[in-house]
């Protein structure tokens, strides 16, 4: 039984995983790359985490440790994925071709017209 | 049963690791390359903690529980530097 949950659990993580990964490889522009990054760890990582806690309990060393570092991705990870993506605006890598809204450009334009 | 799970689970997740090399090499812009590193990083503390429950160490957790805080401050640096340079 706790095997069963620990494979269900590690299998969705992996399968979100996989998708982000090919997200990384696929994607067009720096952008759709960092969203597809902070899914792969948020939505894949979190399930994994969570099948170690299911199969050693979490109060053991190992499943209290994988806690840990959920709460730790949980919080820090959108702020990392935020930072980038605003460094990465700033200092002007192109979006792709296809994008369609540029706000803060449309802002810019519209105060100092 | 239990530990061959964590082994497999182990090995899946460095294999992942595998075509974000790929993009690490290859990243057209200094920030893809920073995309992949961090995925790279997050896949390896999943891996560390998996292998430490296979083979019952305890040492490799504190290795995962660093790497997953360390591999935050460098993508915070990197989008730091990149924004307003040294300093």
């Amino acid at each position: 039984m706790t095997a069963a949950l620990v494979i269900a659990a590690a299998g969705v993580g992996f399968f979100f995983s996989l998708s982000g990964v090919v997200g990384i490889l696929r994607m067009p522009d720096v952008y759709c790359r960092i969203q597809c990054s902070s899914k792969t760890i948020t939505m894949g990582a979190l399930p994994v985490l969570l099948a170690l806690v299911i199969g050693e309990g979490p109060f053991s060393v190992y499943g209290s440790r994988a806690l840990l570092v959920c709460g730790l991705l949980l919080v820090v990870n959108p702020a990392a994925s935020h930072a980038l993506a605003r460094a990465a605006y700033k200092i002007g890598i192109p979006m792709w071709r296809g994008a369609v809204e540029d706000q803060p450009k449309e802002q810019w334009l519209a105060e100092h017209k | 049963m239990l530990p061959d799970v964590y082994s497999a689970v182990a090995i899946a997740e460095i294999a992942l690791a595998a075509p974000l090399l790929v993009r690490l090499a290859v990243g057209p812009s200094i920030c893809d390359r920073v995309v992949a590193l961090n995925a790279v990083s997050t896949q390896a503390t999943l891996t560390l903690l998996f292998f430490a429950a296979f083979a019952q160490r305890t040492i490799y957790l504190d290795v995962g529980l660093w790497l997953s805080s360390f591999s935050y401050l460098g993508t915070l640096i990197w989008a730091r530097y990149l924004e307003r340079g040294l300093l």
